[in-house]
């Protein structure tokens, strides 16, 4: 019984309506790939579900991996996450200190009208979020450290919504992390301002603008159904096509889109990228093959680390010996 | 109709009969005689009276602490209130719990509970670091007593004190919690002490381990049938809301010796409330266990292997009881957390003068159990040390000063400042003190709670789900 409960604890995302691989999202993605073909891309409705569930994709080698790492990522976190530092410890801590300022009292802004108290929670919580993601993204790609780990990510050659767990798990302790440390100080900031009129506005339990996000085709960044927007919406939201040009293998599309879902952070920051129609090659180009390899996919960040790391150790003493 | 109402009535009291028939077990009493060649006719060996007249000399000393007119009476309203404190050659007015509406005290004076009794011979005696002037915890009491003597209404609002909150909670610590887990259940288990196998003194119809027993049960403050009754009925007949349910032999009067619920039972039903916590359930249970198990031992001494069954069942009272305190501060320091809000978003002078006097009236409560919690058996050290400086001699005043110690004169001196947000800071750190030194539950009135609650509510998807 218990060993059944624990399969079903690995599968349970697909029926959380706070995950983006939840069956009702899914179904929508569908629903919107299909519309996208049939009415932009002027497909046969036959067509378009031959594209949509590609056994070539859904099954390639990266596809298979992608299922794999998926359930062995779930188990991961179930031992791994107890560990970690809570939000609500620093939530708590972040509250506490809040009270050492004297020109703010606790709960000053308590009268303040409680739709937009709920609505300006909900909104800060969802930007600070996605910047955050958007920084510790850019720095993923940027540090040799950090891109050891995100390599395994870029390495699909294929993507289908569940890509999105195909991740090292370290990097998974890293944006639980961010998470952590993004949102208990928003959390503790509004309810040290605005006491008990603060609350989440939600949609079946999730933040009604992560909600929008999901419902409106989150899970198409991970395939090949290559939906892009108006261009003056893509320097707003990042498309499904411009999160594809972002695991493109071709040069020009290094280190662009790194937004989860606002494109504003890629625009101020330099690095959006606008989608154009072309044939995209996803992966880390090379040799192919490692895209399926477990083994090297989960071992090989910590080699590459302790490689960087030997390097980053060794460089004084090099140069000591060059200058003598 | 009437019929039907009838049939009704009489379905209610059948079912009413039974299910007392069935609760029977669960009262704290009667247990037979069992002292060795007693020749008195008392049929019923449980008594503790004295106890009960001491949670009445608490509650009337209660409401005298509000009498003082400001000093002309001075002298006169302690003079009555030491009447209570230390006992009176003569009889004592039950000035509370008295009668209230339909709610109908059976006793009237003190002499129809027990003569004699007195609260400072029974207070804990020891080192009281929590108060200023290097005092016992009975002269801490004794100092409460003239200071609202002199105070107007039993309230001083510029150093902040409300004394008829101070004296209660305190005393409730000092005399009933101490009485009961330091001394009945603690020194007075041992085997030498009140032995079973002889009566408590010549003539009674109780052992000596059965009247100890009873006694630290008298303290408790429960009634004899409270076991049977919800957590909402035994904080309504403390209230004096449910004659129905306090009336558990129905001839409409309360009888204060068995019907009533004092202070430190009613605190236990407050946490229970929540359904969080079954302090009273858990406390009064391990009573009645003792109890037969002492009755069980037929007037013998008890074994070796009794008594440590027995003292299992002190530590569970001892443990529950002490957390009971610990919640009581807890809520307190949540209440004084949440007034310092209110006061701050008074609209006006009166608005803010009312919710100063709310939070005086809470810091009273949440110093006084904070106090009771340090009267116990246990040593509390460093966690003790840590409470009383977070919540100080006193609370922060309107002028944000606050109480730092006592002059020669036996005046309150108030040469420290601190801000109200600070004050707020420290009540948190109360709160997270409480939780982890005694791993509270009921938690009422906790300033994080929100948060957590928040917290809970947020998305937390955002972990694996990297693009």
């Amino acid at each position: 019984m218990e060993y059944l409960d624990q399969i079903a604890a690995i599968f349970s995302d697909f029926i959380n309506p706070k995950k983006r691989i939840f069956v009702g999202y899914l179904l929508l993605s569908v629903l919107i790939a299909l519309v996208f073909l049939v009415v932009i891309r002027k497909s046969s409705t036959k067509g378009a579900f031959g594209a949509i569930f590609d056994r070539k994709i859904l099954f390639s080698r990266s596809s298979i991996a992608d299922y794999k790492i998926f359930m062995i990522n779930q188990v991961i976190t179930m031992l791994v996450s107890p560990l970690l530092l809570t939000q609500i410890a620093i939530a708590t801590a972040v509250f506490f200190f809040l009270h050492r300022f004297e020109f703010v009292a606790s709960g000053q802004f308590e009268q303040t009208n409680s739709a937009v108290v709920v609505g300006l929670f909900s909104v800060t919580l969802f930007v600070v979020d996605d910047l955050t993601k958007y920084l510790l993204h850019r720095w993923m790609h940027r540090f040799p450290i950090l891109w050891s780990i995100h390599k395994v990510h870029h390495s699909a050659t294929t993507m289908t919504p569940i890509t999105v767990y195909r991740v090292h798990p370290l990097e998974a302790v890293l944006y639980a992390s961010r998470g952590t440390l993004a949102q208990g100080p928003v959390v503790a900031l509004f309810l040290f301002l605005f006491g008990s009129t603060v609350s989440l506005a939600t949609v079946v339990g999730v933040n009604v603008l992560v909600f929008a996000f999901h419902v409106t085709g989150s899970n198409l960044r991970h395939s090949h159904v290559q939906i892009g927007y108006w261009r003056w919406l893509e320097r707003l939201l990042i498309s499904p096509a411009q999160h594809q040009i972002h695991h493109s293998v071709a040069e020009q599309h290094h280190d662009r889109n790194f937004g989860a879902a606002l494109a504003i952070w890629d625009w101020m920051f330099g690095t959006l990228h606008l989608s154009e129609k072309q044939e995209l090659e996803f992966g880390l180009g090379g040799k192919s093959g490692a895209e399926g390899d477990l083994k090297v996919l989960y071992l090989q960040p910590f080699l590459d680390i302790a490689r960087i790391g030997r390097r980053i150790v060794m460089r004084p003493f090099q140069r000591l010996r060059s200058d003598g | 109709m009437p019929r039907m109402s009838m049939k009704l009535t009489t379905a209610l009291v059948a079912s009413t009969l039974f299910a007392g028939a069935a609760y029977a077990a669960d009262t704290y009493g009667p247990f037979p005689v069992t002292v060795k060649g007693y020749a008195g006719d008392k049929t019923n060996s449980v008594a503790y009276s004295g106890q009960i007249a001491r949670h009445v000399l608490l509650d009337s000393l209660k409401k005298l602490a509000s009498q003082g007119d400001g000093g002309a009476n001075a002298a006169e309203v302690e003079a009555a209130m030491l009447s209570y404190f230390n006992g009176s050659e003569g009889d004592l007015d039950i000035i509370a719990p008295a009668t209230k509406g339909d709610f109908v005290i059976k006793q009237t004076t003190l002499a129809d509970l027990s003569k004699g009794k007195n609260i400072s011979d029974k207070s804990y005696d020891g080192a009281m670091p929590a108060w200023p002037g290097d005092l016992t915890g009975r002269e801490v009491l004794a100092h409460m007593i003239t200071q609202a003597a002199q105070s107007e209404g039993g309230y001083d609002a510029a150093n902040g004190y409300d004394w008829a909150q101070l004296i209660s909670k305190f005393t409730m610590g000092a005399m009933a919690y101490n009485q009961a887990v330091d001394n009945y259940l603690d020194e007075k288990l041992e085997a030498g002490t009140n032995p079973n196998g002889k009566p408590y003194k010549d003539g009674a119809p109780y052992t000596g381990k059965e009247h100890v027993w009873d006694e630290a049960y008298g303290y408790f403050g429960a009634a004899t049938h409270s076991l049977g009754l919800s957590a909402e009925d035994n904080y309504n007949i403390a209230k004096q809301k449910n004659l129905a349910v306090a009336d558990a032999n129905g001839d409409g009067v309360v009888d204060l010796k068995t019907e009533f619920v004092f202070g430190p039972a009613y605190y236990a039903a407050s946490a229970d409330k929540s359904g969080k916590t079954t302090y009273m359930t858990d406390i009064i249970t391990a009573f009645i266990e003792g109890r037969k198990l002492i009755t069980s031992a037929q007037g013998e001494d008890l074994t070796e292997e009794q008594r440590t069954q027995l003292q299992a069942y002190a530590a569970t009272i001892e443990e529950n009881w002490e957390k009971v305190l610990a919640e009581a501060t807890f809520k307190y320091a949540g209440s004084v957390y949440n007034d310092i809000r209110k006061i701050g978003e008074a609209a006006d002078d009166d608005a803010r003068a009312k919710a100063y006097r709310a939070y005086v009236k809470h810091w009273g409560e949440l110093k006084g159990f904070a106090m009771a919690l340090q009267s116990g058996k246990n040593n509390l050290g460093r966690t003790a040390v840590h409470l009383n400086r977070l919540i100080g001699y006193g609370p922060v005043t309107l002028d944000e000063t606050i109480v730092s110690g006592i002059d020669a004169d036996g005046n309150f001196v108030r040469d420290r400042k601190l801000s109200w947000s600070s004050y707020q800071l420290n009540m948190l750190r109360v709160q997270e003190q409480l939780l982890n030194a005694f791993g509270i539950e009921a938690r009422a009135n906790d300033a994080t709670a929100e948060l957590a609650g928040l917290v809970e509510s947020l998305n937390t998807d955002g972990g694996a789900e990297t693009d």
